[in-house]
């Protein structure tokens, strides 16, 4: 008798697939030229610093190659890709201001509701411009920045430390698209909590990208000063349409001394996204750093957030979990540099296959030679649930010093009639068995996650079972 | 003469360049390959193992060290065999290949097939030494087939001085219900370098590899295993121990691929090494590539120094802590030697490590 597979529905993307008609107010051609880099500049009147480092990050862009590890970017074009596009509202402070359409389109996503609720702040972007900013009084009364990075780099507070720190953690040589992103960035949030401040209920920024054909480059920049403590969420999504849309955005992140960031992300962006993303962490003495990633949208994902352990006992925890189905390929993983002693990095991934998606789990763990007494622990696991689907995983350890512990585990394999026969044989159905099964792989990572965030992605994975055992 | 090939031990899936794990190159300078003057083969062939002008089974054989390696073999050997045991026999003893690098053979480029037909089962050992630290290079080609049922038990054992350069490139191919159990131990030389690829071809058919290393003073190590899984209910087994000292080096790719349609194919793999001087260097990329749900695959891997209780315990027994040191390599060592059946081989191998170590400056 042939077996019966297991059935996991699609991720249920209605909410997500609704698409505002688009009447930008302004937007730039397709392509990428110094002219168009130019207008960018103009229109957001940047700084002379920002307007030159534009222009120097597309010459770099212009000299570096595509990948040639990875997953294609043949479908992506960037003469097609329209960099810039501004949504026809300034940015508000009031969601009541914000234009019916946009606000209808967060208010769908749940955002102004989960502000409201849990959150100390939100920030909204919706194509290439931030819409909507705010922060609670409380926190704002904390010293805490929350804001757009526009006005941070216009700020004659913050604008000079925006400006020491912006793209120096991920310059435009680290990478093709970091270097496309040095050129047409827009948009994006800045945050700064001053020493010992901790930030109770966590910040969000949302990112939506509505206009087909186009690219949403924005940049978040996080400082925290010695011993503050935040929790930031990022969401992203978009609606489907039939020409490749890009997202290559860029996150820059300082911990300083004895300060812990915990940073979640649900990317939850449209299958024709090319989700080119860089993250990357700069964790000071005794600093922590706390990485929860979930990874369930787009076509083509590259994105492998990155800490740098910079100060004496330092330490980070990635936590990540991906969902690959019908024409996905998402190769996602985390990097870590040990470059003090006694620093401490934990990676625990989970990934999961169907219907011809394609997960890859790669990552990096460096330990420099100066990085004496560091430990490492590295464990990920992937579940297929057909074959028509594909799962690697590779992982590199680059060790340069005797005084560590290391260590690496993986596994790939499918549910286990073993397990299946033992939960039935405690009274459960088959149905109940496998869903408990898939739910219990994923919950590590849903435990990390805001319980709202938990229970979007509980949504997103609607598991539905049935089947019997071969 | 003058070898650059490029393209050496390469990942089958890449990753970041920067860390230049991708792959190697292989440049070396040395005499040009004369005829190999001696002979390889010890003693007598055992019963049922013939050498052959047959051509090998598998034209399309791939290697771990990859084609520029093996074409480079090919075209410029001086010595080698090829073997074959005949359907249904079982050697009762290995046959025993020694290579040895020495002035009046500086260089040694060995090209070797083993065909084991249907139902046999063979061993052969292949040793290479040099005399003393004579400079010499060393590349050999390997290739494996196992027909039905067949077994192959190759071992690879490589004391080699310091002077020599050094690379191993092995193919191998199991059909229905065959089994390649290969032993490797990388022990010496200056630059040593290997791969090995299986291709499970076969229904049932088995990979069984263990691999021993050991580098010191400013030796580089640089392997690359990769297990083929496209047979159904194939199994691979890959373990990998060894330990680095001075200013070593070693890289380890370890790939388990399961290829569409390796239905209950099972592939695990585990790494240990244990690091004694602050200079050394251990890069490792364990790979798992799947496009079949209905598999097993896992890998561990562990690396560091030596656990501070056995550490402890031992110098509790009276014994100093080079000692000790000295005593956990071996044993980390003893159940790769132990697979050697030859006797003198087996003291040989053992007394080799022993030399290194008792040479070694970073033993505390």
């Amino acid at each position: 008798m042939e077996k019966k597979k297991t059935m996991v529905k699609d991720i249920d993307r209605t909410i997500y697939d609704i698409k505002d008609k688009v009447h930008p107010s302004y937007e730039v051609k397709e392509g990428l030229t110094p002219e168009i880099v130019e207008e960018i500049s103009k229109t957001k009147n940047d700084p002379k610093w920002m307007h030159d480092f534009r222009l120097k990050s597309l010459e770099i862009y212009n000299n570096l190659k595509v990948p040639d590890w990875g997953p294609s970017l043949d479908g992506l074009n960037m003469n097609d890709i329209v960099t810039y596009i501004r949504p026809d509202t300034p940015m508000r402070g009031n969601w009541a201001q914000v234009p019916d359409d946009i606000k209808n389109t967060f208010e769908r996503l749940g955002i102004p509701e989960a502000e409201r609720k849990s959150l100390a702040g939100v920030g909204a972007q919706y194509d290439s411009e931030v819409v909507y900013h705010n922060v609670r009084e409380e926190v704002r009364r904390q010293g805490v920045v929350y804001t757009d990075m526009e006005s941070a780099i216009r700020d004659p507070q913050y604008g000079s430390m925006v400006r020491d720190h912006f793209m120096k953690l991920v310059p435009p040589t680290d990478h093709k698209f970091a270097a496309l992103h040095g050129a047409v960035w827009s948009g994006g949030s800045f945050v700064y909590v001053p020493p010992h401040v901790k930030v109770e209920i966590p910040l969000q920024s949302y990112f939506r990208l509505n206009a087909p054909g186009a690219g949403q480059f924005e940049h978040t920049l996080i400082i925290l000063g010695e011993g503050a403590d935040l929790h930031f969420i990022e969401g992203c999504s978009a609606p489907k349409y039939n020409v490749a849309n890009l997202h290559a955005g860029c996150v820059e992140l300082y911990v300083a001394k004895n300060a812990h960031l915990r940073y979640s992300t649900i990317e939850n962006w449209s299958k024709n996204m090319y989700n080119l993303n860089t993250k990357r962490a700069l964790v000071e003495e005794g600093g922590n750093m706390e990485w929860v990633s979930g990874s369930f949208g787009s076509h083509v994902s590259y994105l492998y957030p990155m800490s740098i352990l910079n100060g004496e006992n330092s330490r980070m925890e990635f936590t990540g979990i991906t969902f690959a189905g019908k024409g996905q390929n998402l190769d996602t993983g985390a990097k870590v540099v040990h470059a003090a002693p006694h620093t401490y990095s934990d990676i625990s991934t989970k990934s999961i296959s169907k219907d011809g998606g394609t997960c890859t789990y790669r990552s990096s763990v460096v330990i420099l030679p100066q990085a004496y007494g560091c430990k490492s622990s590295v464990n990920c696991e992937s579940l297929m649930l057909d074959d028509r689907s594909r799962s690697d995983t590779i992982p590199v350890m680059d060790i340069q010093n005797d005084d560590v512990d290391v260590g690496h585990e993986a596994k790939i394999g499918r549910i286990s009639d073993d397990a299946i026969f033992y939960l039935m044989s405690r009274g459960m159905s088959e149905e109940d068995a496998r869903a408990m099964i898939v739910t219990g792989f994923a919950e590590p990572i849903a435990k990390e996650l805001p319980v709202e965030y938990a229970v979007e992605m509980n949504n997103l994975i609607k598991l539905e079972m049935e089947g019997a055992i071969g | 003469m003058d070898v650059a090939l490029r393209n050496v031990n390469m990942l089958p899936v890449r990753t970041w360049n920067r860390l230049g794990i991708n792959d190697t190159g292989l440049q070396e300078k040395f005499s040009d390959p004369a005829p190999y003057r001696g002979k390889a083969l010890a003693g007598s062939l055992p019963e049922g193992v013939s050498l052959t002008k047959k051509p090998f089974p598998v034209s399309d054989a791939e290697t771990g060290m990859g084609k520029d390696t093996a074409d480079f073999v090919e075209s410029h050997s001086n010595c080698g065999v090829s073997l074959c045991a005949a359907a249904g026999t079982k050697a009762e003893k290995p046959v025993v290949l020694n290579y040895e690098i020495s002035e009046k053979n500086p260089t040694v480029i060995d090209c070797n097939e083993i065909t084991a037909e249907e139902g046999s089962e063979i061993t052969v050992v292949m040793g290479y030494r040099s005399e003393g630290d004579v400079p010499g290079f060393h590349g050999g080609l390997t290739k494996l087939y196992a027909g039905k049922g067949a077994v192959i038990h190759l071992m690879q054992i490589q004391l080699l001085g310091d002077g020599c350069t050094h690379f191993d490139n092995v193919g191998a191919f199991a059909e229905e219900g065959g089994k390649i159990d290969i032993v490797q131990a990388e022990l010496g030389g200056k630059h040593a370098f290997s791969g090995v690829k299986t291709r499970l071809g076969g229904t049932k058919s088995q990979l069984n590899m263990n691999a021993i290393y050991l580098g010191d003073h400013q030796r580089s190590i640089d392997i690359n295993y990769i297990a083929q899984h496209t047979g159904r209910k194939t199994s691979s087994n890959i373990n990998v121990s060894g330990a680095l000292l001075d200013e070593g080096q070693k890289t380890f790719r370890g790939t388990i691929d399961f290829v569409r349609g390796a239905k209950q194919a099972v592939g695990h793999e585990n790494e240990y090494n244990l690091l004694f001087s602050p200079k050394v260097r251990n890069r490792t990329a364990p790979l798992i590539l799947c496009q079949e749900e209905d598999v097993d695959g896992q890998h561990a891997a562990s690396t560091g120094r030596i656990d501070a209780a056995r550490l402890f315990y031992l110098m509790s027994r009276g014994l100093s802590e080079a000692e000790a040191k000295k005593l956990i390599i071996e044993a980390q060592f003893h159940p790769v030697i132990d697979r050697i059946p030859d006797m003198e081989l087996k003291k040989e191998v053992s007394d080799f490590v022993k030399g290194r170590l008792s040479q070694l400056e970073s033993m505390g």
